[in-house]
């Protein structure tokens, strides 16, 4: 007869005993549960693959320019026969190119990029708010947080950084990786060359990430819902720019009213970074740089006290 | 004697309301029941003991943490040693029940890996094995409240605050989550601070109570010590028809102080009274007496001799 070894007792309880971190460690947890719940959102993806998109016609177009320079010699080439045929030289075709697409590798290519990926970043994060940090209101999860040993500032600063991930995920890792993919394509020099745009782009994706950010956190606070956040964002960044363009451009005021479009104030602070003429901003006239930087900051600095207040109005109350 | 929770005079207002007042509490290490209708204080002194809330005035310790005006690391330390329950569901929709264990383990401090080893435990431990990976939205009450009594326990706290841990549950639920709290204060040590207006959990769990009122303490010390003893007063189980036997009863100068109608009855005996008057009279009368207890006072008449109700 054979007798079976005893099986463990798992249903009793066991001790723990270990080494604990500070509660900087909790920051980290909390932004990579946020992130892994907007993983999980299907919707989501088709905005990711939108913005992978755009990143992609960036980065071919500018592999492209450049097989096709190398394809071609200096001859040039007689398109279509006859009296209707012209002759062109391939050269001043490819800068005709990169003059209309931009795709130079200038101020010009990040600019546009960044640009057309902060609009994706936008309405993901119209969507995320709820999920992020609305639904610990909605929820009662404030407390499952706040009961463990993190202050205020460190629930927030994980919410924080869960959307800075996201935002610097789409707008200046790629941008960096194109920064890249041009120096290594045409020449190294490239690198020292231009120093000052990769400042640059880190620079706008800062302003982005600070301020969507913030502006988010401060939102989603208020509001929880996804309905109502998508209502505000869509008054914050469309309503507000229909009507600064409305009272500078329609009834002829003074072009400081455009500041009251957020979404234009960190286009301009994000080209002062890379360093754009302000000249080249279109439609002119625009508010200067340094006044889009100030309502920036006073609008950060409006979402960080009303943060400090909520969070600490729930922490008694819940 | 090192005791668990010893506040000095602790007040806590807020605006114009007092919300505590002149709360001076030494207690032990061991089980320990807050007491209390709504608007007592039990939140705002679970958050005081917290350390979410600092006291308007007053000084204390829990454990060896001394109470701190600030928000800063002494709290932080102080909330390691602790395991808090809330009443809310307080549940990270979108996250399943191991991962919001195992995030409650990192918030405490475990490494990434120490925590997803420690939350499968716990779970196990809590007879949520089977549902660990299943969406928290899909839980159950009775399963919820366990997840929220894993989260509390991941990093093996000596002490737990529970908000309500038996709330909305079943009786079979609520028996078995009584049972879990008993015997992680009897067989492993932890110290419990149970605050619920369920005057049965504390009587099940705990050795000790608090009871307040309007952010005062009332009264404070073990079930035992404040249930009054009452040397006249006794409870009969009777088999047959107890209305002769009453009767008797009540010529000889017992005064009936309650009948449930089914064979119960509390009686208040007069001075000199002979016990055994109560089974001659049942055998004159032809009743049997199934049971002769003390009446001494419950913990609910206990509570309501103390909030001034009946």
């Amino acid at each position: 007869m054979t007798t079976r070894p005893a099986a463990p007792v798992l249903l009793t309880y066991r001790p723990w005993r270990g080494q604990l971190h500070g509660p900087w460690h909790g920051i980290w947890a909390i932004a990579r549960t946020s992130l892994l719940m907007l993983l999980r959102r299907k919707l989501f993806w088709a905005l990711y693959a939108f913005s992978g998109m755009i990143f992609l016609f960036y980065f071919y177009g500018q592999y492209l320019q450049s097989w096709i320079a190398m394809q071609l010699n200096e001859q040039e080439l007689r398109l279509g026969s006859g009296l209707v045929g012209i002759t062109v030289k391939p050269k001043d075709l490819l800068e005709l190119l990169k003059t209309a697409l931009r795709l130079d590798g200038s101020g010009y290519t990040y600019r546009s990029f960044i640009s057309f990926e902060s609009q994706i970043v936008m309405i993901v994060q119209a969507l995320a708010g709820s999920i992020l940090i609305g639904n610990d209101f909605r929820f009662g999860s404030i407390p499952f947080y706040l009961s463990k040993p993190l202050h205020r500032w460190h629930y927030l600063g994980g919410k924080f950084l869960a959307v800075a991930v996201l935002i610097n995920l789409m707008t200046t890792i790629p941008a960096i990786v194109l920064f890249i993919e041009y120096g290594m394509i045409n020449s190294w020099d490239y690198y020292v060359d231009q120093w000052r745009l990769l400042a640059g782009i880190l620079g706008y994706g800062a302003v982005l990430t600070v301020c969507l950010g913030l502006t988010l956190l401060a939102t989603a606070c208020g509001l929880r819902r996804i309905v109502p956040m998508i209502m505000a964002w869509t008054a914050l960044f469309v309503f507000a720019r229909l009507l600064g363009d409305g009272l500078a451009y329609g009834l002829g005021l003074n072009a400081s009213w455009r500041l009251i479009d957020l979404w234009n104030d960190i286009y301009l602070v994000g080209n002062w970074c890379l360093g754009m003429p302000h000249g080249s901003i279109r439609p002119q006239p625009q508010p200067e740089y340094w006044e889009a930087a100030l309502t920036l900051s006073g609008v950060c600095t409006i979402c960080v006290v009303y943060l400090h207040r909520r969070i600490q109005a729930v922490e008694v109350v819940s | 004697m090192e005791y668990l929770i010893d506040l000095q005079n602790v007040s806590r207002q807020f605006g114009d309301v007092e919300a505590l007042r002149d709360v001076t509490l030494q207690l032990p290490p061991g089980r320990i029941g807050l007491l209390g209708p709504n608007g007592a204080g039990k939140s705002t002194l679970l958050k005081i003991l917290m350390g979410l809330l600092p006291p308007s005035s007053g000084s204390g310790r829990i454990l060896h943490h001394e109470l701190t005006r600030g928000s800063g690391a002494a709290n932080w330390e102080l909330r390691r040693d602790i395991g808090f329950m809330p009443e809310a569901d307080a549940l990270v929709p979108g996250l399943k029940g191991v991962e919001y264990v195992a995030l409650a383990g990192e918030l405490f401090g475990m490494s990434r890996r120490q925590a997803q080893r420690r939350a499968h435990e716990v779970l196990t431990y809590l007879e949520l094995e089977d549902a660990r990976y299943r969406k928290l939205e899909e839980y159950s009450t009775g399963m919820k409240q366990r997840l929220k009594l894993a989260q509390a326990l991941v990093h093996d706290p000596p002490v737990l605050l529970l908000d309500e841990p038996t709330s909305g549950l079943d009786p079979s639920g609520r028996s078995a989550m009584l049972r879990l709290l008993l015997q992680l204060g009897k067989d492993f040590g932890k110290s419990l601070v149970l605050s619920t207006h369920l005057l049965g959990d504390v009587e099940q769990v705990c050795e000790s109570v608090v009871i307040l009122l309007n952010g005062e303490v009332r009264r404070q010390g073990s079930v035992g010590e404040l249930c009054a003893r009452r040397q006249n007063r006794y409870r009969l189980q009777i088999q047959g028809d107890p209305n002769g036997f009453l009767e008797d009863l009540r010529l000889e100068g017992v005064e009936l102080v309650h009948d449930n109608g089914r064979g119960e009855v509390r009686v208040a005996v007069p001075p000199d009274w002979i016990t055994r008057t109560f089974f001659v009279l049942a055998d004159h009368h032809g009743v049997a007496i199934r049971g002769l207890m003390d009446d001494d006072e419950s913990l609910e008449e206990l509570f309501y001799r103390v909030v001034g109700r009946t």
